[in-house]
């Protein structure tokens, strides 16, 4: 065990920050808790920052050039993430096509869909993921949307929800029912649609925030090219699994930065609130700082175990506990207001609204990817070893 | 960062692990702890003059190496005075250059230290008394720190031990006068915030095996055992429970080694490492006797089965080198404290 890395890995880092130093947009350079704003459409500087990220190895860096990378080892991948992260820069604002849709591609793609990759992890073709439906939530498996083969077509009708960036999206990677004779899991396909096909419609679903971000997509016989289906027939719930393994060891660091600066940043507000001496204050603090900074030696230490080759159960604990925490930690940032905790007009309040934004977004992270209830049942399942309800 | 263990620490583990297995039997440590005639704990001082005075020079080795010893003692519960002759005694020694440090590191002579005045606080003091002393029954020397950095090392025969039962009796504490004009070495203050980060960080490794005892035990009984028809660990309400108590004790064991290789590397943070960890420990270790106890119900309750010894000692060793709370407090005026 020991706290530092080498020289190899440092020199990584270095070449990294002066990237980051010369070509982080103004934008973001100060860091921001959240994405998505009022409009869905996606901002010039994201694109080019994408593209930029991309062409200098930058993107995924665990890919080889050719797919925005720089073949980089799983620990250097962990720096990349770290740096990012601590500096509060997200690489896309549409993570579902470098995270979920090229890495698909990739791995269950025939070549033509493989040659599809790169255009969706630079961000020149923008992708949305079909999954959720009004009634597939926690349990995706049970999704309904069908697709009926016909003649060199699947004709596909139903509905997904909750599907990030459908408004702006050219492509969907979407989940269909292609066999309802078998166990749910089994009857499950994954089809590339076009956005702009006949019979597809797209209702954007405003946040709780008041941003858009995500839509309503109605499929209604909408006729899609057989060569589409990605993957074999029947084995797209495999495909759900699928996304990004290179990254899976270090994804923990994203959300543990978030919070350290969050963090960070009650410290700055008690201080202008005059809290500094407040003994309640003070210790609620403290746990807070205990709590990320032991998640973080946790998530180094599942790093530990993954670089390996081993499974990191450390892992399963994180995205639960970062999600919980960081909700505290934002509502704690309008707590410390006083009476002012519930006003949004950034003219009165502390950095413009900064904290009643991010605590409302906050709201997101114990229900997407996975509620936090999901969660507990699979550690207690998968990690603890104990018996399913 | 790299949580990876190296093959020497790999070996200790496990040779750690397979002496206690085969040497410390729950037998053994039921009967240290029930043993407490006038004579003192038989039981405990045979199995460490047999077992650990080998062991001694570890409090000259890597923190890290320290921890794992210290996490597979804890699991056990191995009775004796290893923790705080091991991890406070031998380098407090080395770190004024007493002469006896050799004796102690090759397990010849054992010793404890002397530091909270009557209020029971870990911080130096001029108290005429000294307070919460471990396992001075059961070692040769005593050191007593007093303020001004002030360390005097004294006999055991030549001071008035008075037991203070605690809820754990497998980790007696006692009080004491100090003797007047002791002769005394003053210690760095650097030096000696080395020594207690180094104690405090090996008493919040014990935790984590006592923790580790716990959660093993509540589990295995949860799955086994059948109540209306089913396991009870199959139950939602208790296996949420014991998810949330998981992530506390995991999140807290990776706090303890990340503190201890903050102190191997004399990083800056290193202050900032031991509090996050004693204070993490402690919540992880006392809330898996709070949860197990309730998991395992009324056997739980029962002073046949040997989850109470592990509730006494994580009750009285979050108490031991300062609670969660007193650490949490530390924090605070490190975050705070201007740059």
């Amino acid at each position: 065990m020991k706290l530092t890395w080498g020289a190899e890995e440092e020199a990584f880092r270095d070449e990294l920050l002066a990237f980051l130093d010369a070509e982080v947009p103004e934008e973001i350079k100060g860091g921001r808790d959240w994405i998505g704003d009022e409009s869905p459409e996606i901002p010039k500087w994201a694109s080019e920052f994408q593209a930029k990220l991309f062409d200098h190895g930058w993107m995924v860096p665990s890919y080889p050039p050719e797919l925005g990378g720089r073949n980089a080892t799983p620990l250097q991948t962990l720096i990349f993430l770290e740096e990012l992260a601590s500096r509060g820069v997200s690489r896309s604002v549409h993570f579902g096509g470098y995270a979920i849709v090229g890495p698909s591609l990739l791995e269950f793609g025939n070549e033509q869909q493989k040659g599809m990759a790169p255009s969706a992890i630079r961000g020149d073709t923008v992708w949305c993921v079909g999954m959720s439906e009004p009634d597939a939530g926690s349990d995706l498996a049970s999704l309904q949307t069908r697709a009926v083969p016909d003649g060199d077509s699947f004709i596909v009708t139903g509905q997904k929800v909750w599907t990030s960036y459908a408004m702006v999206a050219e492509k969907c990677f979407c989940y269909v029912r292609t066999d309802t004779s078998v166990a749910k899991h089994k009857g499950i396909s994954v089809l590339i649609i076009d956005m702009d096909s006949p019979g597809l419609e797209v209702r954007p679903l405003r946040h709780l925030t008041g941003a858009i971000e995500f839509a309503e997509v109605f499929l209604n016989e909408v006729v899609v090219p057989k060569e589409n289906l990605v993957g074999e027939l029947n084995s797209g719930w495999r495909i759900t699994m699928g996304s990004l393994a290179h990254e899976r060891g270090a994804l923990w660091v994203e959300s543990v930065s978030s919070a350290q600066r969050a963090l960070e940043g009650l410290v700055e507000i008690a201080r202008r609130q005059g809290l500094e001496q407040d003994g309640v204050v003070r210790r609620k603090l403290a746990e807070l700082y205990e709590e990320v900074h032991s998640l973080r030696a946790l998530g180094y230490k599942g790093f530990a175990s993954f670089a390996q080759g081993s499974s990191a159960p450390e892992h399963s604990f994180m995205k639960l506990a970062t999600s919980e925490l960081r909700q505290r930690i934002y509502a704690f940032g309008m707590e410390l207001q006083g009476p002012y905790a519930a006003v949004v007009d950034p003219e009165f309040v502390e950095e413009g609204g900064r904290w009643q934004q991010s605590w409302q977004i906050s709201l997101a992270g114990t229900i997407g990817g996975g509620t936090s209830e999901i969660q507990r049942n699979v550690v207690a399942t998968r990690v603890l070893g104990l018996p399913r309800g | 960062m790299d949580f990876t263990l190296n093959e020497d620490q790999v070996l200790l583990r496990e040779t750690a692990r397979a002496m206690f297995g085969n040497e410390c039997p729950p037998e053994l440590v039921r009967d240290a702890f029930y043993d407490v005639t006038s004579s003192g704990p038989e039981a405990a001082s045979s199995f460490f003059d047999r077992h650990l005075r080998d062991w001694a020079a570890l409090g000259d080795a890597a923190v890290v190496d320290l921890c794992l010893f210290m996490e597979e003692a804890g699991r056990v519960l191995a009775p004796g005075p290893a923790w705080v002759n091991t991890s406070l005694f031998l380098p407090l020694l080395r770190a004024i250059e007493h002469p006896s440090a050799d004796l102690v590191a090759a397990g010849e002579v054992t010793g404890t230290v002397a530091v909270c005045g009557s209020d029971g606080y870990w911080v130096l003091n001029n108290d005429p008394m000294r307070s919460f002393v471990p396992h001075a029954n059961e070692v040769d020397v005593v050191a007593i720190l007093s303020a001004g950095n002030q360390v005097s090392c004294v006999a055991v025969a030549e001071l008035d031990l008075q037991e203070v039962a605690t809820l754990d009796r497998s980790r007696p504490v006692f009080q004491f006068a100090v003797p007047a004009g002791l002769d005394s070495t003053e210690i760095g203050a650097e030096q000696l915030a080395v020594v207690l980060n180094r104690g405090t960080v090996a008493l919040a490794a014990e935790l984590i095996g006592v923790g580790r005892w716990l959660m093993d035990t509540t589990l295995e009984y949860v799955r086994e055992r059948v109540q209306f028809d089913r396991p009870v660990g199959s139950f939602q309400g208790l296996q949420w429970k014991l998810v949330d108590a998981a992530l506390l004790l995991e999140r807290a064991d990776a706090a303890v080694y990340y503190a201890a290789m903050c102190l191997d590397a004399g990083a800056p943070e290193q202050d900032r490492a031991v509090h996050v960890a004693k204070a993490a420990a402690g919540i992880a270790a006392r809330r898996w006797a709070r949860d197990g106890l309730q998991s395992l119900g009324g056997i739980g309750f029962t002073w046949e089965h040997d989850l109470h010894l592990r509730l006494r000692r994580a009750q009285a060793s979050e108490q031991l080198l300062g609670s969660a709370s007193w650490h949490h407090d530390r924090l605070a005026e490190l975050i705070f404290a201007p740059d």
